[in-house]
Formats: C-alpha cells, sequence, structure tokens
C-alpha cells in the first residue's frame, strides 16, 4: 500500500514539476520513459503520461479568439466585396446599439475585437454574420422591419450563430487538422514561404467552406433552430418581447415572394416550422418582457426614412 | 516512513503553486475595458490589450474584479482572459485542445496577419477598406447606458 502510494506520488511530482517548468512534450516523453524502463511505473502508465503532455488541437473548438477575427475578417471582406454599404450613418449607429443591447445579454457577450453591425445596400432580404463579430443586415430586410422589437430579434439570431459559432462548424476538419499541422511545428517563428503558401490555400478553402454556407446553402437546419432559440432567450433577457422574431417571420410568410430565390429563402428553413419551434419556446417562458412603444418610436424616427 | 512525508509535503506545495498560478489571467481580447462596476456598459478605467497578464483579486457572476499591470483594479467579463495555468491543471480533454490553443494565442501564430496578408495578395477583391471602417463604427459604454436606459432595457426594463 505504502510502495503504491510512493509510486503515485513520486509520478505526480515528475509530471507536475515538468509541466510547472514549461517544457516542451519530448521531454515528459522521455522522463515517462526513464520511468518506465526503471520499474517506476507501467507501459500504460508511462503512455498515460505521454498521451496527457500532448497538447494537440483538433477541431474547430481549438480555433483561437484571435484566428476566428481573422477569419471572420475575411469573410466580411468577401461580402463587401459583393455588396455596397448603405450610407446612412444615424441608422447605422441605432443598429449597432440595438445589436451590442442584444450582445450584452448573449451567450457570448465578448469577442476579440468587439461586434460591429453594417447596413448592406441591397433589396435582397437578408441577414448575414461571420466569424469574429461582423453582423450584416440587408436594407431590405430592414423595411420588413416594424418596430425595434423585430430588428433586435433579428441581430439576436445572427448573434446567436457567433456565440454557437456555426460559421466555424461549418469549416471541413480535415483543413483544420492540416492548418493546426503547420502551425503547430515550432510556436516561436514566422512561417517559411512554403508554409504560408500552404496556409494560405487553406484559408481559402476554409473561407469557401463558411462563405458557402452563409450566402449559397444556408447552414444546417439544425444551426438556425439554435440561433432561434437563443436569440429567444437573449431578447428577453435583453427586455425585447421575443414576438419581434415572430412577427418578422410572419412577414417572410404572408409575402414570400418579394426575395424568393435569393438570400434569406434559399439559406433558411421554412418560416413556419420556425413560427412553431419559437411559439412553443415562448409559450413556457413564465414571464415576458413588455413591448414598450418608446422603442417603437425611436425605431420610426431613425428607420422612417426605409419606408 | 519521514521521505513519504516529504514526498507529500512536495506535492501540497506544487498543488497550491498551481493554484495560485490560476489566479494570474491573461486577456485574450484584442482590447477590452476595465469598468469601473460589473456593468457592460460601465465607464473604462483604463483598456487592457491582448496578452496583458491581470491578477484576479474577486469575483461576482461571471465578472471578475481584478488587478492590472499598472495597478489599476477594476472589473472584466470572465470570457475575456484565458487562465492557462488552469487549463494545465485541468481535465485530460481540456489539456489537450486549451493548452495548444493558448500557447498559439500567446505565441500570435495560426491565422495571424501574415497569413492575411498573403491573401490579401492573391485576392485584391477582398473588401478590406470597408472592413477596416465597419470595425471604426463603436458605441461608447455611456452611449450603450442611455440607449438602455431610455428604450427601458436590460435593468431598466418592465415585464408582464
Amino acid at each position: 500500500m505504502k510502495m503504491h502510494l510512493r509510486k503515485i506520488l513520486q509520478v505526480f511530482i515528475i509530471v507536475t514539476g515538468l509541466f510547472f517548468l514549461g517544457p516542451g512534450c519530448s521531454v515528459i516523453e522521455q522522463g515517462a520513459g526513464v520511468l518506465s524502463k526503471t520499474g517506476r511505473i507501467s507501459e500504460s502508465d508511462r503512455q498515460a503520461v505521454v498521451e496527457t503532455s500532448k497538447a494537440f488541437r483538433r477541431t474547430f473548438a481549438d480555433i483561437t479568439e484571435e484566428e476566428e477575427y481573422f477569419i471572420g475578417r475575411a469573410v466580411a471582406a468577401l461580402i463587401l466585396s459583393k455588396y455596397g454599404i448603405y450610407p446612412d450613418r444615424d441608422l447605422t449607429l441605432y443598429v449597432n446599439k440595438v445589436g451590442n443591447a442584444v450582445v450584452f445579454y448573449s451567450e457570448r457577450p465578448e469577442i476579440y475585437d468587439g461586434y460591429h453591425f453594417l447596413i448592406l445596400d441591397t433589396e435582397e432580404v437578408n441577414a448575414l454574420s461571420a466569424p469574429g463579430g461582423f453582423v450584416f443586415i440587408t436594407k431590405g430586410l430592414l423595411r420588413r422591419c416594424r418596430d425595434e422589437e423585430m430588428l433586435a430579434c433579428i441581430l439576436a439570431h445572427e448573434v446567436g450563430h457567433i456565440s454557437a459559432k456555426h460559421g466555424l462548424r461549418s469549416i471541413k476538419n480535415s483543413r483544420l487538422i492540416d492548418a493546426f499541422q503547420i502551425m503547430g511545428q515550432e510556436a516561436m517563428r514566422r512561417y517559411t514561404s512554403a508554409e504560408l503558401s500552404r496556409l494560405t490555400g487553406i484559408f481559402e478553402d476554409v473561407l469557401a467552406d463558411i462563405t458557402e454556407s452563409l450566402v449559397e446553402r444556408g447552414y444546417d437546419r439544425k444551426y438556425e433552430y439554435e440561433a432561434d432559440s437563443l436569440a429567444v432567450t437573449c431578447a428577453v433577457g435583453t427586455g425585447y418581447n421575443p414576438q419581434g422574431l415572430l412577427d418578422f417571420l410572419q412577414t417572410m410568410v404572408e409575402n414570400p415572394e418579394k426575395g424568393q430565390g435569393a438570400g434569406w429563402f434559399r439559406t433558411h428553413p421554412r418560416a413556419e416550422d420556425r413560427i412553431k419551434r419559437i411559439s412553443r419556446q415562448v409559450s413556457k417562458l413564465k414571464s415576458l418582457p413588455v413591448k414598450d412603444d418608446i422603442r417603437s418610436r425611436r425605431f420610426l424616427q431613425v428607420a422612417g426614412s426605409l419606408k | 516512513m519521514k521521505r513519504p512525508v516529504f514526498i507529500l509535503l512536495v506535492a501540497v506545495v506544487f498543488l497550491v503553486t498551481v493554484f495560485l498560478l490560476a489566479e494570474t489571467l491573461t486577456v485574450k481580447m484584442k482590447t477590452t475595458n476595465l469598468r469601473k462596476t460589473p456593468k457592460f456598459y460601465s465607464s473604462a478605467l483604463t483598456v487592457l490589450k491582448a496578452g496583458e497578464k491581470v491578477e484576479k483579486i474577486g469575483a461576482q457572476g461571471e465578472w471578475l474584479q481584478i488587478r492590472s499591470s499598472s495597478g489599476v483594479v477594476g472589473w472584466i467579463h470572465s470570457s475575456s482572459v484565458m487562465d492557462k495555468s488552469f487549463s494545465l491543471a485541468g481535465s485530460q480533454q481540456n489539456l489537450k485542445t486549451q493548452a495548444s490553443a493558448s500557447e498559439i494565442a500567446l505565441a500570435g501564430k495560426g491565422f495571424n496577419k501574415q497569413v492575411e496578408e498573403n491573401f490579401r495578395t492573391k485576392n485584391p477583391r477582398a473588401n478590406y477598406i470597408q472592413v477596416e471602417n465597419m470595425l471604426k463604427i463603436v458605441i461608447t459604454p455611456d452611449q450603450m447606458r442611455i440607449f438602455l436606459e431610455k428604450g427601458r432595457l436590460g435593468e431598466y426594463g418592465r415585464r408582464k
């Protein structure tokens, strides 16, 4: 029993000590090897120590905040190469205030360089979000909003996509494994031109995966439903009545022809299905924020020019 | 008999050290406000930058009270810092993923500025100028507080 305790303590101290001194994996591997050869630990213990010491990045979840930001910047740059910006400064600031209000009460209130919202100058009815906090809403969609609750719920849906990392989840994992392999080779130097060239190629493929989901194919349905659910929670947390989301979807049911085939309709599940699910979620809520006329009035004051 | 006790003592010292190290946190956002009170729209005492080390001195829900490297005490949201020491003391799964991601973040490697510059050279149509303009749209904490208050949102809201 005593021997067993001693063995555990020895292994613990060596492993903790090696971590504390901040070595590479190979040092831990060697240390475990020595212990194994001297019979202090078994081969299976040695393998467990080595396995634990290896620090791998494997999936989208291992993408750092900064990397997500650089991916998001590129996605945003591609979106902005396709669409112009609606130049109404006051309306843009107002959309940013509504957007940041829902961000405060979202699952991910802080992001690398903050959340930023922009109005795209197109009659297409759509809203898009790129990883890293870049949110776009079209002039066409803003025209369909009747009040601040509707706008807030749409922005909360987009923030939901970002907080649940749906854009990053749409990246094919094989690309990330290739990229992580190059990135993990030596931690503290710049890339060689060959590495940089390969990495940029993978970066372009990553962007293609995301933009295909965002613009062409749409996210997996389950992600859209999840973003709706997050939008309801976030809107209610902020103090917006979630009826805004249902009102917006109802306009899409009643006037589908205006945007059929483009943008939103191509990339989202049927509005009727979403209404059913959201209504179920809302009916379970014990209390709801009051829809205040003050907000509806300030919406019309700023967005009235669009009507 | 004496030797196991000594070993146990050393183990305890290591555990305490690892625990204490977990109180030093590293900012992982490009910038984050060190706030006067634990609220997003609280005014900023100073701005903390990525990689800056801060010392945790208290907590309230998802907010951490910290002391900055220049000695300023204020509040930050817990999601704006990474806790490398805690990662190492965490579960095996966390260790495999977060430790490495933290190292990459601290080293500034990964998909970084260098990769972006190369991508921009290859894709001159990507409209980074407008991305920079988008990033310049910043709403101050005070503007947000007034917006919430006037709109009866957040803590100023009403429920039925």
